[in-house]
Formats: structure tokens, C-alpha cells, sequence
């Protein structure tokens, strides 16, 4: 670690992790919830619970984006980051809010959450992923802008490099299109529009920037591979994001009263949002084998190609899936579009953290890499959690063509209950491979305590 | 002479085995059957022992196995399972989607591979 100031990423590192637990635990409960409906019923309701799962994996991932800014500006920038003390009173703010936020979920009633915190004054609550209170959403853009500025200043009083650059884009640009989430119209299609333009454009759109940033950023410090080559790949890949990604939203339009273009327009240039998460794997393959080092920190890498690969996977095949409008005009909403977004959620943005939690924080813990016997935990633990994230998919996917052909493509259609009473099967095992998946986490989890022989940096790899 | 000879040569394999990884990839993606009768033709322009001939036949190999595991399998399990069975949909779209998407990563890799002249096994230089 260079620069003292990047030991602050750890902070949120270590709460990013506590909060991805918490996620776990409430997939694998709701998991339970989709085969036992009155698991933990009156107490942790499915809506709530799910309302939980979602909205602590959101918060995490900001946790862990803020974080691996913090880490990678400053010695991108080759300066100390601009206010450390910010970065820190920040972070406590965001995790009381995000605490209390999810206590309240817990334990008050939704309708008097919103009573209590005076939704009414400027109705924001309500809406799927953006159920926080707009207390809460306050406190979201006032970090934010405080991160911003601290991250902004950082970069433009350093070194400035393609990787901060874009990662700066993608940072303003989630901050930018969360303030969508403030305007709540009456008309139903006019809060979709509104609404997409907070999600999809985060998710598929600037969330593509930052990962790639990120992805880069540690590419070239464990292959040792010119920073011009790298960026280049970077060029191309962050403008085929945002020219598929942006006017991709319109794969959202198809079925909530938009004019029909939108069904032209959404199938195309959604159709092209798989190709930059295929480059990202092109690229990720290319640098590793033209590496000019072989580094100590084998965990990184793994997780560096891993997130290249289950990206393509989760959002660019398993998006192509169902985004044509001819066949998502059955598929829309099924258990397919929940096999895309558990897949693509992992594959790009959880992996990409734990890539940069995997090579920042044995550098932030005074070591090279992490021990041997620490890594071989880790290399399993992301074995784990990857295989199951593919198995919890591929039964989604079965799930979600049963659930198709039998509610809405058959002759004699059948209802949603009775069509979910046919999907149990799929239920059970996608609750065995999420149980894997918790084990897996907790595995990664226990790798930075196992204790082992360091290993040693070679000298070309201490030198970048 | 002599030498610029063979790093004209070394070149033109490094062409080839990159245009036949290419194709292999395409066939498997957006170009299929054009990209393959491409790979063909850059196949037959190798010579064996060199680094093009050995991605073009790897190309070929992976696209006759790609071919045979998606369609052939798919069929079977249509003509076994029937076609208006909801559980053949099922296995049939999961067994392709993913099936298919390990043959194009693996693709990937070849490309990757022919782009730094390597076999698939060969060691890193």
C-alpha cells in the first residue's frame, strides 16, 4: 500500500462483507419462504424479507464501490486521497442510516415506516429496489455527493489516468441517475420510465463503468501488462457499454404502455449489451496470458477472470436470453428474469469486489498477498459460491421455462399459484445451492483469519 | 535473407492462427456455417506442424464437437422427450444456453491464445 489514506477502504470493505452476509441469510430464508410459505411468518413476512435481501445487496455493493475507490484513487491520483476524515465520517453515516433503514424494515410495519419517516411531504417509498424511506434517500445523495467530492478532488489535484477517469464518470453517473428516485408521477408508465432510469441505467449502464474501471485497475497490477494496452481495451468496452446500455433500456418498455418502437428499438440495442461483457473476457483472457509477471496473489487473479467470465454469463447471455421483445413478451417477470439478475448481479458486481477485497486487503494488512494455506480457502470458497451462483441460475432457468410454457405459452393455461405449486422441485434445489453459496461465503470469510506462510512478492512484481 | 524470410512466415502463421481462432469464435456466435466454410479455407492454406494448422484443426474440432453437442443432443432430447412436453423445453433451452455459452469461452480462450502464437497447453513465454 502506498498511500496511507487508502487504509480506509477497509472500513467499508469489512462492512461490505457483514452486509453481504445479512443478504445471504435472507436469500436462503427466503429460499425457504418460496417452498414453506409460513417460514418465520408473522415475524419476517416474505415481502419484507425480500425487500431486506435486495435492498442490503444494493448498500453493500455501494460499500464496496466507495470502497474500492478509496483504495485504487489515491494511488492512481499518486496522492494521499483529499479528505480522509471525510471519507470516515461518511462511512459511519451511510452505516447508521443503512442500519436503521433496515431495522425499520424489520420492525415496523412498511405503511408505518413510512408514516414515521413523512413519506408524505415528498412520496418516494414504495417503488421495487427503491423502498428506502426519503429520509433515507437524503442521506444516500448527501454521501454520495461528500464521496464525490472527495474521490473528485483526489483525481483532479493528481495524476489523472484513463482508470480514474472512468471510474469518476461511473461514480457521477450512479449518483446522477439516483436522484431519479426523488420524482414519483401519478402516471403509472411515466413512474416506470422514471423508475428504470434508476435501475437499468445503474445496473446497465454506469455500474459497467466502474466495474471495468476496477477490473482494469487490478488487472494491471497482478499481470504487469502496459497501462496504454489496458486502456485501450477500457476505451472500447466502457463505449459499447454505454451505446448498448443506455438506449437498452428500452428492453424495459416493452409491455407498461410505451409507444411500439420501443420494442424495436429495446430488442436491438439490447441485443448488443452482451458484446462489451464479451470483450471484458476477451480482454480479462488477454492480459492474464500475455502477463509479464506471475503474481504472488493467485486469489486476485482467479476472482479478476472469474468476474470477467460470470459477467458474460449472468448479464450478457442470460440477459440475451429473454430480451428479444418476441420472447419476452413471455418471459417477462418469470423465475428467467430472476435467474439473469442473480447471475449477472454476482458475476459482475459482487465479483468484482471481492476482486478488489482479494488483492487490496492483504496489501492493507502490511502483506504482499494473502498466506498460501489462506488463498487455497479462498480459491475454494470462490469455487463455492461460483458453482452454486451457477446452479441456483440453471434452476431459475428451468424454473422460469416451466413457469412460461405452463402459465402462459400452454392451451389451457394454468393460474400463478398452481403453476408455482409445479415449480417446487426446482424451489428445493435452488435452496440447496443457495445453502452451498452460504457455506462458500463463509468460507471466503474465514480465509483472512487462516494462518499460514506468507508468500513472497517477486522483486518485478514489488516494482509496479 | 534467410531471416526475413522466416519472420515473414512466423508473421503469416500468426495471421492465420488468429484469423482461424477468429472464425471458430464467429461460427459460434453471431456468423454461423459462413465463418466456418472461412475456417475451412484458412485450413487449407496450413501447413501441419505449423501454429496456424494447429488452431485451424482446433477450430474445426471445437466447432464439429459444438455442433454435435448442441444440435444432436438438443434433437435426442426433443425427439425422446416429445415436443410438446413443457419439462423438454426445460432441459433442451437450459442444456443449450449453457452448453453453448462453455464452447464460446473456450473459444475465447483459443482466440487469446493464437493472438500470442501459443497452443492451448503450451507454456507461457
Amino acid at each position: 500500500m502506498k498511500y496511507q489514506s487508502q487504509s480506509i477502504a477497509k472500513l467499508y470493505f469489512i462492512a461490505a462483507i457483514g452486509l453481504f452476509v445479512g443478504q445471504i441469510l435472507f436469500g436462503v430464508t427466503l429460499g425457504l419462504q418460496y417452498v414453506i410459505g409460513d417460514f418465520l411468518f408473522p415475524e419476517i413476512p416474505f415481502n419484507v424479507a425480500r425487500m431486506v435481501h435486495t435492498n442490503l445487496l444494493i448498500v453493500w455493493l455501494l460499500f464496496g464501490f466507495m470502497g474500492s475507490a478509496y483504495y485504487l484513487v489515491p494511488e492512481e491520483s499518486e496522492r494521499e486521497l483529499y479528505a480522509p476524515w471525510l471519507a470516515k465520517l461518511m462511512f459511519w453515516i451511510f452505516l447508521i442510516a443503512g442500519a436503521l433503514t433496515i431495522l425499520g424494515y424489520l420492525m415496523v410495519p412498511y405503511a408505518t415506516l413510512a408514516e414515521i419517516t413523512m413519506n408524505d411531504l415528498l412520496p418516494t417509498m414504495g417503488r421495487e429496489f427503491l423502498e428506502q424511506p426519503t429520509i433515507t434517500k437524503i442521506g444516500i445523495v448527501i454521501v454520495a455527493l461528500a464521496f464525490l467530492f472527495n474521490i473528485g478532488m483526489t483525481i483532479l489535484t493528481g495524476r489523472k489516468t484513463v482508470i480514474s477517469l472512468v471510474l469518476l464518470t461511473g461514480l457521477i453517473g450512479l449518483a446522477v441517475f439516483f436522484l431519479f428516485s426523488f420524482y414519483n408521477p401519478d402516471n403509472v408508465v411515466m413512474d416506470k420510465y422514471f423508475w428504470w432510469f434508476v435501475v437499468h441505467l445503474w445496473v446497465e449502464g454506469v455500474w459497467e463503468l466502474i466495474m471495468a474501471a476496477m477490473l482494469a485497475y487490478v488487472l494491471i497490477k497482478v499481470t504487469g501488462v502496459d497501462r496504454e494496452v489496458i486502456e485501450k481495451w477500457l476505451y472500447i468496452i466502457i463505449a459499447m457499454a454505454l451505446i448498448s446500455g443506455l438506449i437498452g433500456t428500452g428492453h424495459h418498455f416493452f409491455w407498461i404502455g410505451a409507444p411500439d418502437y420501443w420494442q424495436w428499438l429495446g430488442s436491438i440495442f439490447s441485443a448488443i449489451e452482451p458484446i462489451p461483457f464479451f470483450m471484458m473476457t476477451l480482454f480479462a483472457f488477454n492480459v492474464v496470458n500475455k502477463r509479464r509477471r506471475d503474481h504472488p496473489n493467485k486469489a486476485a487473479v482467479l476472482w479478476a477472470l472469474g468476474t470477467a467470465v460470470m459477467a458474460f454469463l449472468g448479464a450478457g447471455v442470460w440477459g440475451f436470453l429473454h430480451t428479444l421483445a418476441p420472447v419476452n413478451f413471455y418471459t417477462h417477470g418469470t423465475q428467467i428474469t430472476a435467474a439473469h439478475g442473480h447471475m449477472a448481479f454476482y458475476g459482475a458486481y459482487v465479483m468484482v469486489i471481492l476482486t478488489m477485497i482479494s488483492y487490496s486487503m492483504p496489501l492493507m494488512r502490511g502483506k504482499q498477498a494473502g498466506n498460501a494455506r489462506a488463498q487455497v480457502i479462498e480459491m475454494w470458497s470462490f469455487w463455492l459460491m461460483t458453482v452454486a451462483m451457477v446452479f441456483i441460475t440453471l434452476f431459475l432457468t428451468g424454473a422460469g421455462i416451466l413457469q412460461v410454457y405452463l402459465q402462459r405459452y400452454s392451451d389451457t393455461p394454468l393460474g400463478f399459484m398452481a403453476t408455482q405449486d409445479k415449480l417446487e422441485i426446482f424451489y428445493w434445489a435452488r435452496e440447496g445451492a443457495g445453502v452451498i453459496f452460504l457455506i462458500g461465503l463463509f468460507l471466503y470469510i474465514y480465509s483472512f483469519f487462516a494462518k499460514g506462510e506468507d508468500v513472497v512478492m517477486p522483486e518485478a512484481a514489488v516494482a509496479s | 535473407m534467410m531471416k526475413s524470410e522466416t519472420s515473414k512466415n512466423n508473421e503469416q502463421q500468426l495471421k492465420n492462427a488468429s484469423n482461424a481462432a477468429l472464425a471458430s469464435l464467429l461460427n459460434l456466435t453471431i456468423l454461423p456455417v459462413i465463418s466456418f466454410i472461412a475456417l475451412l479455407f484458412i485450413y487449407k492454406k496450413t501447413q501441419p506442424g505449423n501454429i496456424d494448422h494447429y488452431h485451424a484443426v482446433l477450430g474445426i474440432k471445437i466447432n464439429i464437437t459444438a455442433a454435435l453437442a448442441l444440435f444432436l443432443v438438443s434433437t435426442l432430447m426433443i425427439v425422446l422427450g416429445g415436443f410438446h412436453s413443457p419439462w423438454t423445453w426445460v432441459y433442451v433451452i437450459t442444456y443449450f444456453t449453457i452448453v453453448h455459452t462453455i464452447f464460446i469461452v473456450f473459444a475465447i480462450w483459443a482466440l487469446v491464445r493464437s493472438w500470442s502464437g501459443d497452443k492451448l497447453r503450451s507454456k507461457h513465454n
